[in-house]
């Protein structure tokens, strides 16, 4: 015969008792519940984890870059690629640093300018047929700049404009890169591994 | 052996009085009787004891000599480490770490709140007595768990010893036995589970909740085991002759078993408030799934991609394949599970499978091996026969040496 047959039906005060536990045991995970229901969590981690908008989870990257500059995104140009890369990227390795996702951003530090910049990057689709081409939409902190068709598998110079006022009051420099035409690794992968382009080179000038 | 001391010692007995009358008699063969009946409980309980400690010596030697044919350092602690693959770093650095709040430090996107704390926990504080590095404690701390299960796992055998037997090479020198052997919750799932399991056949439904308890602080489908114990209370109801609509007055009528149903998801109640504390998410064990690439899908459609993932070359199975065949002989096995009467277990091994296979069939095999009930139940068909019983043994060892030189060069399937 189990304890609980022998002790409970006869001990009023341990009945009481059990029916006191159980109580606090549920109201504790009611609470713990509603808790866990309401998360206290920044915007990053929001969007990346729960409400998945993004697949670039945002860090606090911050690359210094010399206006002028050529920065290679290739291994040999690792290690200050490497301060500018915020998320959604892979690499860099022998042909340049790899998209990963839907979205990749750089964030490089910027000194005061008086004019825009026009930014020269050299991008290489990534292809697997039917998919011949990539679309890219290139924001500068939120403001969309520039939207370029990458097709082919050697790296195309890309070249546009920066209005002063996308960084008129900024520190920083975002650059955002979203991609249309994503290529999943499997039908049932997640939109993590998507593969779009490879970044090759990267560089700004005062326009 | 045993037996022959008993009879020498009735013998003993019976010849100590010249003049013995039939009272006498009556009373030496009573005692003789009960000597001989302590005797074979004696021997059945050092069975019991020898035969997981006999493979848990075979299985270090066996895992050992596939570890030395690869590797050049001939050390207990590089074994140890070898066999640490895969999920096994995560655990180490949580025991040595513990978890990191958000953001994540080197700018990582996988934080370490996917894998519950009880385990790590656990090494962590054997750790701080015996201060050697983490993998040596784990490793020996998994074995000691996995021979501890064999112990539990006895009274649920009902005496059968070629079943416990089987079950015992399984755990400790079987195919799998890396998987419960290195730093992984496997042993600790299948201790805890075993507990919750006896526990419940004992209608001791207090040990079942703590025991459940303690298993949802272990892995997430461990707060499962509830609906075995809810089922288990349903059946002593139905058993003592009462209507079903009856039952919920009965569980309210009965305050144990309502603590034991509301203490058993206690360790995942806590795990979740500890994440809400440092993350600010109690449900941050799910959503870091997203930075694994976990996506939720069909399960059937998974299953059917895993069986047509065919070899390119040879004949072996492709991981996808073994890990699909996995998913599927362990619901199969649940199934017979409920047919047999053993429908909580049964519910809890395939809700076990199923919620995994929702994201997609990455470590099935390990989370089938891991279901102690389908493990016991294999046991026990396998011991059938006495040849056939045999046979499984002897492949059961075998393959132990090959299946961890697979487990060491990073065999997809096993992960």
């Amino acid at each position: 015969m189990p304890w609980s047959d022998t002790l409970w039906p006869y001990d009023r005060a341990g009945s009481f008792g059990g029916y006191m536990v159980a109580a606090v045991l549920a109201v504790s995970e009611v609470v713990i519940l509603a808790l866990a229901l309401h998360p206290d969590v920044n915007a990053d981690y929001r969007a990346y984890y729960i409400d998945r908008t993004t697949t670039c989870l945002n860090r606090d990257a911050l690359g210094s870059y010399t206006v002028g500059q050529r920065v290679s995104f290739r291994s040999d140009g690792a290690k200050q690629a490497a301060g500018m890369l915020v998320c959604g990227w892979s690499g860099p390795v022998a042909d340049g640093t790899h998209s990963l996702g839907e979205t990749s951003r750089l964030r490089l530090e910027i000194p005061p300018l008086r004019d825009g910049l026009t930014a020269t990057l050299q991008m290489a689709a990534v292809i697997r047929p039917p998919q011949m081409s990539q679309r890219v939409l290139i924001s500068v902190n939120g403001i969309p700049t520039h939207k370029v068709t990458l097709s082919g598998k050697e790296p195309t110079t890309v070249s546009f404009v920066i209005p002063h006022a996308a960084f008129a009051n900024a520190k920083a420099l975002d650059m955002a890169f979203d991609y249309l035409d994503g290529i999943p690794p499997s039908a049932a992968a997640s939109n993590i591994y998507k593969r779009s382009i490879k970044l090759v080179s990267f560089r700004l000038d005062a326009a | 052996m045993a037996k022959g001391r008993t009879n020498k010692l009735a013998t003993v007995i019976k010849g100590t009085g010249h003049a013995s009358s039939l009272t006498d008699q009556g009373k030496h063969f009573e005692i003789s009787h009960d000597r001989r009946s302590i005797d074979k409980r004696l021997l059945e309980a050092s069975a019991v004891v020898a035969v997981p400690l006999l493979f848990a010596i075979s299985g270090i030697a066996i895992r050992y000599a596939a570890f030395a044919s690869v590797s050049a350092e001939p050390d207990f602690e590089s074994y140890a480490r070898a066999l640490c693959r895969w999920d096994c770093h995560w655990y180490v650095d949580i025991s040595e770490l513990g978890y990191e709040s958000f953001p994540i430090p080197n700018q990582s996107n996988v934080g370490r709140w996917g894998f519950f704390p009880l385990y790590p926990m656990l090494v962590a504080g054997i750790r701080t007595v015996f201060p050697f590095p983490t993998i040596l404690v784990a490793s020996i701390t998994s074995i000691a768990c996995s021979y501890a299960a064999c112990l539990v796992a006895w009274p649920l055998f009902g005496k059968n010893m070629r079943a416990y037997v089987l079950y015992c090479a399984f755990l400790l020198s079987g195919p799998f036995s890396f998987h419960f052997t290195t730093f992984l919750t496997e042993p600790l799932f299948v201790l805890l589970t075993s507990c919750v399991f006896l526990a419940l056949k004992r209608s001791n439904y207090l040990v079942a909740g703590v025991s459940s308890a303690l298993l949802s602080a272990t892995r997430l489908v461990g707060v499962l085991v509830v609906f075995a114990t809810a089922i288990q209370m349903f059946q002593q109801h139905r058993g003592q002759g009462n209507t079903a609509l009856s039952f919920p007055r009965w569980l309210l009528s009965r305050p144990d078993l309502l603590v034991a149903i509301l203490i058993s998801p206690a360790g995942l109640f806590a795990y979740i408030l500890f994440l809400y504390v440092t993350v600010g998410d109690g449900f941050a064990f799910l959503h870091v799934q997203r930075a694994f690439g976990r996506v939720a899908g069909n399960p059937l459609l998974f299953l059917w991609d895993g069986l047509s993932a065919v070899p390119t070359t040879g004949w072996l199975p492709t991981a996808p394949q073994w890990s699909a065949l996995a998913a599927l002989t362990g619901l199969a096995l649940s199934v017979v599970l409920a047919v047999r009467g053993q429908y909580g277990a049964g519910l809890f091994c395939a809700v076990c499978i199923i919620l995994p296979l929702i994201t997609n069939l990455a470590s099935m095999v390990r989370y089938v091996i891991g279901l102690a009930p389908l493990i016991m139940l294999m046991a026990i068909l396998l011991s059938a026969s006495k040849l056939i019983w045999l046979a499984i043994l002897v492949l059961f060892l075998g393959a132990c040496y090959f299946m961890t030189m697979a487990w060491i060069g990073g065999y997809l399937a096993l992960v």
